[in-house]
């Protein structure tokens, strides 16, 4: 279904921006509107009102402890897992309200894939890594979806002899690339990713720099970074959040980083604080 | 002058410290000591050792346990090792000929103790303990020693499950596998083959619309084939089935053919020729075929990797061993002790008199009841665990409800076993009505017992899974029961497996509870049902115990702890498989 979207996005794409991108008018995919999160009585984001446009990347950006990950996490309801969280205010997800009594998590993280700060890898073949999407969503399992989930995530030529071997024994940059096969093997809309060069050499990282170039074409892409290059370099859109959870600046990444309207996001990106 | 005063390192009194070390190593070594001593003395009871002359002794020690050394040193080819193992078996000689002499002269003459037999069990038993461990390490040990473990092992599981069918109604299992198990494989087989035919799903379905088919039938189908037919349509054809599949996949067809083909017709053969011999058929069909299939899937796999093929002559080795051994023994007319624990001991009835006693129906009830508590204690302890761990919220009236069941599973654990007798007594014999002694109340009772143990190993197993594959997996869009299932639950298995069979352990050895329930202390003939009543080994061992003649004592009492260990070591060599298996995928 992405696919067929994005089909016909590329065919009318006008390169414009640095990073070569559509400049049609934006289709917003995700928006929130008044967005809290409390971990106990801690606020964790404060007022976050967001409109993500779809196939496009989007970066946040911020200080540590700013709330970039519990945002992330509040996109796919993975803060339900947290039973000291507690969320706030709407966040519409083409138009629904995933935190609407109605909506099934279970559903909407099979349209929204994760990446995790962290590679974490199941401890299960190579393969069954890919399938593993596939199968829990009740989706037939072939050779071909997870060669493409593994192509697509810049992987298969380092591992296609070893599909059989399990995916723990692969070194750091290839367990975030595996955990990115395994994210968009099942074919989501949006992917989600939190710091997924943090851990990973120059080369890797800008692997998978290209390969979210590339997926953006099928994918709606929202990375958390604390690389402002990295940010600007891959990124059409850039949330700035700063301490206390608020959602400071909301832009093209180009104004940005060039232009910003607020002095303490220039500081912050030009390393003056954070 | 400050750099004088700053550099004087006074030394720091480690007194208590050292003290504190020397106690506990003391207290440490005096009760592995007393508990060596023990076994010691239940083993050359057990094997009447005894009476083992030194001639007897130093036959099979050439035979056995010399060649038996030498293959380990070969596998392990390491100089230190080889030293360290030579000095042990000759020094040991001298100093254990020297000290135990010495102390007999000295102190006056030791109970059914000698000097080889000193030498034995000081020295020979753990240098080859030792060697075997370090051959064990490398190619050539490790498939000699796999092997004879898959030998052992596949033996061992043989005679439980001839035991377990004296109980569980074969037909019902003949029925049960045809119309049940076997579409239910055939069509997982199908659906791995074909994927797009989705066979696979259906799997589940069918076979448990074949159970209950089976279920029916049992009730009206009046004739059966005979119990050797059964056991060789519904328990050794799959069973060479699973190995020639497992060979299938990696080294092809007639490497396949070979592993399921060639012990089942040993198998069959051996059964029909024991029959002959008026040995048990059936039991040496079920020993040859779960013995012979892993066997022969070793042999396969070995000999394709070609490294260490070797290795592959150790059970010849040591069969040679037993059988020169024992041709010189007799050639010479060494005197040869008569051990309590042979071959008529675990096979025949409990006697008054001790050379007849055996521990046959006892061994079964153990079995049996082991069998039920280990499905029950796993099913409910898995259970539990699984929702206390993955189920119930940390916070609400749940959360709270979930600690204060938490807090008394811990309790439980505490709680003494002849209370649980009681509650046995009362609930499941008196109230359920399920007899009093029988077979399903006494596993019911022991599963309750230790199953806070089994809960609380599983939950720590469960809650040592890494939170960040759960997130991963819910991250995927899996349900809570498809990351159980998936994710978590493979994770735990071993710990799970772990915790589990150290429990059986502990259920087998009990008595008081079964004294509760009103088990017999000994049992004539071995139960036929689960609702039969039966005896488990502690308690006729226990009963034979308070026996007046010393025989009972001193031999039968012996033999009988020797078999309750064997089948405890055994079941933890299982633990241990079955843990390493789970890990390694
Ligand atoms: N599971 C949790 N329980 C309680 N508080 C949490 C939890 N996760 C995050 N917090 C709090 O919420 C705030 C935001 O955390 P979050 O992880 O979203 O920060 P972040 O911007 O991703 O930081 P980083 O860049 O270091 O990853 C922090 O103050 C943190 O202490
Ligand atoms: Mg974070």
């Amino acid at each position: 279904m992405a696919t067929q979207q994005s089909d016909s996005l590329i065919t009318t794409e006008v390169s414009s921006s640095q990073t070569g991108r559509s400049a049609a008018p934006d289709e917003t995919v995700i928006s929130s509107t008044d967005l809290d999160v409390f971990y106990d009585a801690d606020k964790a984001l404060d007022d976050v009102s967001i409109e993500i446009p779809e196939h496009k990347v989007t970066a946040i950006i911020g200080p540590s402890g700013c709330g970039k990950s519990t945002f992330l996490r509040c996109i796919n309801r993975m803060n339900d897992q947290i039973p000291a969280c507690e969320v706030d205010g709407e966040l519409h997800f083409h138009g629904t309200n995933v935190y609407d009594p109605q909506v099934d998590p279970v559903a909407l993280r099979r349209k929204i894939g994760m990446v995790f700060q962290k590679p974490n890898p199941f401890p299960k073949s190579i393969y069954e890594n890919v399938a593993y999407g596939l199968r829990v969503q009740g989706k037939e399992v072939t050779d071909e979806l997870v060669e493409d989930a593994l192509r697509n995530a810049a992987l298969w030529d380092e591992v296609k002899d070893q599909l059989d071997e399990s995916g723990l024994d692969l070194s750091g940059g290839q367990q975030q690339r595996l955990c990115i096969a395994r994210a968009i093997a099942p074919d989501p809309e949006v992917v989600l990713m939190d710091e997924p060069t943090s851990a990973l050499d120059p080369v890797a990282a800008s692997k998978i720099e290209d390969l979210i170039d590339e997926l953006v074409e099928e994918y709606t892409v929202i990375i958390v970074t604390h690389n402002m290059q990295q940010a600007a370099r891959i990124s059409d859109k850039t949330a700035v959040f700063l301490t206390g959870g608020k959602l400071v600046e909301f832009d093209d990444t180009q104004t940005v980083f060039e232009n910003p309207a607020h002095d303490r996001v220039e500081d912050y990106i030009t390393g003056k604080f954070g | 002058m400050a750099t004088e005063t700053g550099t004087k390192f006074q030394a720091v009194s480690r007194l208590r410290g050292t003290v504190f070390e020397y106690v506990s190593l003391g207290a440490s070594v005096f009760g592995i000591v007393l508990l060596a001593a023990l076994l010691v003395y239940v083993s050359i009871d057990a094997f009447d050792l005894a009476n083992a002359s030194p001639q007897w002794l130093l036959t099979y020690f050439l035979t056995l346990v010399v060649p038996l050394i030498g293959f380990c040193l070969y596998s392990a080819d390491d100089r230190q090792i080889t030293r360290r193992t030579g000095l042990a078996v000759g020094g040991g000689l001298v100093v254990s000929a020297l000290v135990f002499t010495g102390v007999e002269a000295l102190v006056g003459p030791i109970d059914r103790l000698s000097w080889p037999l000193v030498y034995l069990f000081v020295f020979v038993v753990p240098t080859t303990g030792y060697t075997i461990f370090a051959a064990n390490q490398e190619t050539v040990g490790g498939v000699g020693f796999g092997l004879l473990g898959r030998l052992l092992g596949g033996t061992a599981l043989g005679l439980a499950v001839g035991v377990l069918f004296l109980v569980f109604d074969p037909q019902l299992w003949m029925l049960a596998y045809t119309f049940g198990l076997l579409p239910a494989a055939l069509a997982v087989g199908y659906g791995q083959w074909r994927p797009d035919s989705g066979m696979s799903s259906k799997a589940l379905p069918i076979g448990i619309v074949g159970l209950v088919v089976a279920v029916g039938l049992r009730q009206v189908v009046p004739m059966y084939p005979t119990d050797f037919i059964i056991y060789i349509w519904s328990v050794s054809m799959p069973i060479a089935a699973g190995g020639a599949a497992l060979v299938a996949g990696q080294r092809g067809r007639t490497a396949a053919l070979s592993v399921g083909l060639v012990p089942l017709a040993v198998a069959v053969a051996g059964g029909f020729a024991a029959a002959g011999f008026g040995l048990p058929s059936k039991t040496v069909l079920l020993v040859l075929v779960t013995a012979g299939v892993p066997v022969a899937v070793f042999i396969s796999r070995t000999l394709t990797d070609g490294e260490g093929t070797i290795g592959l002559v150790l059970p010849i080795l040591l069969a040679a061993g037993v059988l020169v051994g024992a041709l010189i023994v007799d050639f010479a007319g060494f005197p040869a002790p008569d051990p309590w624990l042979d071959p008529s001991y675990v096979t025949s009835s409990p006697s008054r008199t001790p050379v007849d006693a055996g521990l046959y129906p006892a061994i079964v009830g153990s079995v049996i009841i082991i069998a039920l508590v280990a499905v029950l204690s796993f099913v409910l302890g898995v259970g539990t665990a699984v929702f206390l761990e993955e189920y119930t919220a940390g916070s609400g009236w749940m959360g709270a409800l979930t600690r204060l069941i938490q807090v008394n599973i811990a309790n439980l654990a505490a709680v003494p076993s002849v209370v649980y007798g009681l509650l046995g007594l009362g609930l499941f014999a008196n109230f359920l009505g399920f007899g009093f002694g029988t077979a399903v109340t006494a596993a019911f009772t022991l599963s309750l017992l230790i199953l806070p143990i089994t809960i609380i190993s599983a939950q720590e197993a469960i809650r040592a899974v890494p939170d960040s594959l759960r997130q991963g997996s819910y991250g995927m869009g899996a349900t809570r029961w498809q990351t159980t299932k998936n994710v978590v639950l493979p994770e735990a298995l071993p710990g799970i497996f772990t915790g589990t069979i150290l429990a059986l352990g502990r259920a087998i050895g009990e008595t008081a509870p079964l004294i509760m329930i009103g088990a017999a202390t000994t049992v004539f003939s071995a139960p036929d049902s689960i609702w039969s009543k039966l005896s488990a080994m502690p308690m006729q061992i226990y009963a034979w115990a308070n026996f007046p003649q010393a025989e009972f004592r001193y031999g039968v009492v012996a033999a009988g702890v020797m078999t309750l260990l064997i089948v405890l070591l055994g079941m933890n060599a299982t633990a241990i498989i079955l843990r390493n298996k789970s890990e390694g995928v």
